[in-house]
């Protein structure tokens, strides 16, 4: 046996690509890349972008929509021993400068199609680099095409010094204090992750995955790092598609995808709107959900549209990637008003522990506290919540057993099925996006016209959680309440954006005198029922 | 029938952001999902006519001048 060159997570699309160079390693529209193809275009990127100056350990912002050029640059980003940060197309350009400042990136990659929005989020970040464009951002010396980078010479396969203990990604999330936190992986949880869900879903190489995550929601390092593990093929599923149930079904049969990875969200818009019934999906094999839950009847609709697909749950904060799974049917059972989480993954251990984070006893509730080796390194420059986040308990008086703390609250049934019972703060899903209230209040809070600002979560009956907004506007001050969300839709991105925004008088307060932010919700679930 | 439709999206989804009818109003969030189906509910009321879950793809809704293309054609049917 050879010398072992370190386990990175860019590196199975080497070996892919000389084991099975003609294999298509990834499909967008009509584009197709083979694992050849990928391998050495990313390989001068990544050559390229060492020529810019990205160093081992170095910070890359990713500003682009997902297409074939995302796999290119997320692949090289690494192979140049750099951590890539994919940032979110769609988010104000505030907000993507604010990421590409506070990570202190020292390049960008992106594409003349984004040229207006790379000026605004890319000039003044700090950014030293950018690579994409065909003229140069005022301000920034070095530059590079597309073209060019793709004809540099390629990178060596492992960075000078480069190990998989180096970070290989940032994913930014909301923050409660209204500054995005950086959630650190390295190529080793990556890899961990990567290597326990191939195994899990038992991947082969003929199977074609799905991309429908953009790159700054966890879910796609499944979709981006799992199929070349096995050299198999994911199709990248560009934004308009998602938002067109009739076309998302029409490509799932057209790319014969075996394997389907999403939120909810997606699969209920297609099982409403996606003429399924019409469609031959049968090369479906998995269908894995997460993010949120999943409305049980719609999740029936779906099984028995879908008899060749199998179905699989799947949970874990992106802190610590994927940490539960179960697969129907089997789990469900009559008296659940909610389907389990599920059971731990092979690789990781579980524990609910008390306010006083001591383990409770069986049966009971607390919150739910993760050890495994998919966990992130931390958060990126935020001591104050890295200091929060891990519980370390003495294991045989020598060493610390390091756990996650979910902030999610569980129970695990008699049979070991961990069930959610909500959040110990006050974080919501929204169709798979993780929002911090407190940052949407912090938003309208910024307006000059506001005095306070409270946010809230209303739901209906297919499982669709809505952001909504009141605000007590300052004595004398005047702004109405398409002001106040075109204002809050600059700062924050579109899924934090408050769906319905009043303008209130005063707010009902509890009896200690906080916002009774649980009335104003009820109050709007009422005005909602009544046609208001 | 263009600038109903072109006011709708303005104001009701963009938050008063202007759009060119060729702009393509699908990609990096400019309208999301559920915007498309506020949209079509929009359509469905205004013009008087069903939009059948098959009609709701690209080709349809993804520019401005696509959706009053689709719009005029289903009108005259």
């Amino acid at each position: 046996m050879g010398i072992q060159k370190p386990d990175l997570l860019h590196r199975p699309v080497s070996k892919a690509a000389e084991r099975h160079p003609d294999k298509v390693a990834f499909r967008c529209i009509e584009a197709e890349l083979t694992y050849a193809d990928l391998h050495a275009r990313a390989s001068s990127l990544a050559r390229a972008l060492q020529e810019s100056g990205v160093r081992r350990g170095d910070r890359v912002g990713l500003y682009l929509n997902k297409s074939l050029e995302s796999a290119i640059a997320l692949f090289a980003t690494m192979q140049a021993g750099a951590a890539y940060v994919p940032l979110d197309p769609g988010a104000p350009t505030d907000r993507v400068c604010a990421i590409l400042r506070h990570c202190e990136a020292r390049a960008a990659i992106t594409h003349e199609a984004r040229r207006r929005d790379a000026e605004a989020a890319i000039q003044g970040s700090g950014v030293a680099a950018v690579i994409g464009l065909d003229e140069p951002l005022k301000g920034i010396a070095q530059s590079l095409t597309w073209d060019q980078a793709l004809s540099a010479p390629p990178a060596p396969a492992v960075a000078p010094g480069a190990s998989e203990l180096d970070l290989a990604y940032i994913i930014f999330t909301s923050g409660s204090t209204g500054v995005p936190k950086g959630i650190m992986h390295t190529h080793a949880s990556g890899m961990s992750y990567a290597r326990m869900a191939a195994g899990l879903y038992g991947l082969r190489p003929e199977d074609r995955l799905s991309n429908a995550s953009p790159l700054h929601f966890d879910m796609s390092t499944f979709d981006y790092f799992c199929a070349p593990l096995v050299g198999a093929t994911t199709t990248i599923i560009p934004e308009p598609y998602l938002k067109l149930p009739a076309s998302l079904a029409e490509l799932i049969e057209a790319e014969r995808l075996t394997i389907w990875y999403s939120v909810p969200f997606a699969l209920t818009q297609m099982l409403h709107f996606g003429d399924l019934a019409a469609r031959d999906l049968s090369s479906l094999r998995w269908v894995l959900y997460g993010g949120e839950p999943f409305v049980p009847k719609h999740l029936e609709t779906l099984t028995r549209l879908l008899p060749n697909a199998r179905f699989s749950n799947v949970y874990g904060p992106a802190e610590v990637n994927q940490c539960t799974w179960f697969n129907l049917p089997g789990v469900w059972r009559e008296e659940d008003s909610q389907p389990p989480i599920g059971w731990m993954c092979p690789n990781a251990d579980g524990l609910i522990v008390d306010e006083e984070r001591r383990e409770v006893a069986a049966g009971e509730m607390g919150e739910l506290a993760v050890r495994t080796p998919t966990m992130m390194r931390g958060y990126w420059r935020r001591p104050e919540l890295n200091a929060r986040a891990f519980l370390r308990r003495p294991n045989s008086g020598q060493v610390d057993d390091v756990y996650y703390l979910t902030g999610d609250l569980a129970w695990r049934r008699p049979d070991g099925a961990l069930m959610f019972a909500g959040r110990r703060d006050r974080q919501i899903k929204t169709r798979g996006y993780r929002v911090e209230l407190d940052e949407v209040e912090e938003a309208l809070a910024a307006h000059d016209a506001v005095a306070e600002a409270a946010a809230f979560a209303t739901g209906n009956d297919d499982g669709l959680v809505l952001i909504e907004a009141a605000v007590v506007l300052r004595t004398g001050a005047v702004a109405c309440d398409r002001d106040l969300a075109a204002f809050a839709a600059k700062l924050l991105p579109s899924y934090a954006t408050p769906a319905r925004l009043r303008v209130v008088d005063a707010f009902p307060r509890t009896t200690t005198g906080k916002i009774d932010r649980n009335r104003l919700a009820d109050e709007a679930a009422e005005r909602h029922l009544g046609g208001a | 029938m263009l600038d109903t439709i072109k006011s709708f999206i303005e104001t009701e989804l963009l938050s008063g952001r202007e759009i060119d009818s060729g702009e393509n109003l699908l990609l990096s969030g400019l309208v999301d999902s559920l915007g498309v189906m506020r949209l079509v509910a929009f359509i469905e009321v205004k013009f008087g006519l069903k939009v059948p879950a098959a009609d709701i793809k690209l080709v349809n809704f993804a520019t401005l001048d696509a959706i009053v293309a689709y719009v005029g054609a289903r009108a005259e049917q």
